[in-house]
């Protein structure tokens, strides 16, 4: 029958009409994302040992790390991820050896200034350097040598 | 209850005004300006909740919700829209023809609001009860056509002029099954005026018996509306906006909401006065006064359009006038044929 085609749209579009809706109401609702989605980025501070890997893997330059020798072992005090050069490509939480980098499914990160958009994930400063008792003489001795004996060693 | 609240409020003031010792000369055309600023609001307010109705129904047929945040289920949606239009500038490009590119979207309107003056709204509802109404309303609303021109020719813009020219091809080309659909009612009831059309469907609605008139009225006029999938004239994927391209803030919306809106009234209230039995009241529900049935009547035939324009694609250009000559007007003109062999045999055969 000629116009068949236009009465099965015009059925579809009415089916439609009284179907279930499709929209969620935004801002006050929203949809979990996948638990794989690229979202915000989530660091686990006790695993990390302030390596590096993810530095030296980012294609942008998006993290900046700060770190200091506490002890034997590197501290880190200051993590920042430029978010607004971010790609999301996730070659850092690849990269990562101690599983210590993740990514979320948080997705709203926009803010209203652009300054405002980098993610700090880590900011402290870093303790002071336990007195551990092999350590302590070590120290002293060391202090010593700068105050006293450097005018010998120099001479 | 409620059938004469309108009849009788003009009769009361009627009263009132010559009460006041004004001679029947001012006192007509008083009334007559009051008919015409109620006809001005009605489609006003109108315009603003079909926009808002678009919306819906648009966003229901592709399953979102639509506009919700303004007011109560977003009813507030359209008064934004109209107060955002009229805060912005309204951008007058280089060279362009400066009278005519304003004159466009304040004519515009003129024709929609003039053809409801012989609309009948209900019983004893109409402005002006013209013996040749329908002629009237056909001729002024083949009126916007001119004005369409003008914005288009007036915008110095190629996307304008190419709509500008869709424009007058497509209504000029649809003008015609449009009257000639209207014309097997004209012969059935043999009058021009549409109280009395309105009449002569008491027994059959003329949808029933005018059924091939109705399906090419209802197709011309979707095309005369200029609406999807008729809407070659916008065709936002080819020429921007056609002929409303360079228009901003309130020029536009005189064009897109007010014309647009007003037109697909008079489009549906004709329909509805032709082949759906205006004001009557269906299956004896008589209580329910007239005008609300013209309005519900109105309001589905309007329904159907929108449903229409969420449904179809645009059609290309040929098809369109090939659509329009070799299809729409042979078959309207069988439809008088056969309709005149009708008359014929039942007066023939004295029925």
């Amino acid at each position: 029958m000629f116009g068949q085609g236009l009465l099965k749209g015009l059925e579809i579009t009415w089916g439609r009409l009284f179907g279930k809706k499709h929209t969620v109401n935004y801002p006050y609702k929203r949809i979990e994302m996948f638990p794989r989605f690229h979202g915000r980025f989530q660091l686990d501070v006790d695993k990390c040992i302030a390596c590096g890997l993810c530095v030296n893997a980012c294609p942008n330059k998006v993290i900046e790390m700060e770190r200091e020798k506490v002890g034997k072992k590197q501290f880190l005090t200051k993590y920042v991820m430029r978010i607004e050069y971010c790609l999301f490509c996730g070659l850092c939480v690849e990269s990562c050896n101690r599983d210590a980098l993740r990514f979320t499914n948080v997705i709203d990160m926009n803010q209203y200034r652009r300054k405002w958009v980098r993610l700090t994930l880590v900011d402290r400063p870093a303790p002071e350097a336990e007195e551990t008792p092999e350590e302590a003489p070590a120290k002293a001795a060391k202090a010593e040598a700068a105050a006293g004996k450097a005018p010998d060693k120099e001479g | 209850m409620g059938e004469n609240i309108f009849v009788d409020f003009t009769a009361w003031l009627r009263g009132l005004i010559s009460g006041l010792g004004v001679p029947d000369l001012f006192n007509d055309i008083i009334l007559m300006i009051v008919k015409l600023a109620a006809i001005i609001v009605f489609i006003a307010l109108n315009a603003t909740w079909l926009v808002y109705m678009e919306r819906k129904i648009c966003a229901y047929i592709q399953s979102r919700v639509g506009p919700r945040h303004h007011g109560p289920v977003g009813l507030l949606q359209p008064v934004f829209d109209v107060v955002k239009l009229m805060t912005k500038e309204i951008v007058l490009p280089k060279n362009v023809d400066l009278v005519v590119f304003l004159l466009a979207p304040v004519l515009i309107v003129v024709p929609p609001i003039v053809a409801y003056s012989v609309l009948p709204f209900g019983k004893d509802m109409v402005a002006i009860d013209m013996n040749i109404g329908l002629f009237f309303l056909v001729a002024v609303t083949s009126l916007s056509t001119i004005m369409f021109w003008m914005a288009g020719w007036a915008s110095n813009n190629k996307y304008s002029l190419v709509g500008g020219m869709r424009v007058v091809a497509q209504m000029v080309s649809y003008e015609l099954p449009l009257v000639l659909a209207m014309l097997g009612v004209v012969m059935i009831t043999g009058t021009l005026n549409l109280s009395e059309v309105v009449n002569a469907q008491k027994n059959v609605w003329f949808i029933f018996a005018q059924p091939i008139a109705f399906l090419i009225y209802f197709i011309a006029g979707v095309a005369e509306t200029n609406r999807p999938p008729f809407d070659l004239v916008e065709g936002e994927s080819e020429i921007i906006a056609g002929p409303y391209t360079e228009y901003a803030g309130m020029g536009f919306a005189m064009f897109y909401g007010l014309a647009e809106f007003a037109n697909m009234m008079v489009i549906s209230a004709m329909c509805t006065v032709m082949f759906l039995g205006g004001w009557l009241a269906p299956f004896g529900l008589t209580f329910i006064p007239s005008w609300v049935w013209f309005f519900l009547k109105m309001y589905l035939v309007i329904f159907i359009f929108m449903w229409v324009r969420w449904t179809f694609p645009r059609i290309r250009v040929d098809q369109l006038m090939g659509f329009g000559w070799k299809v729409l007007v042979p078959l309207s003109l069988a439809n008088i044929f056969i309709t005149g062999t009708g008359m014929y045999i039942y007066r023939a055969i004295g029925w």
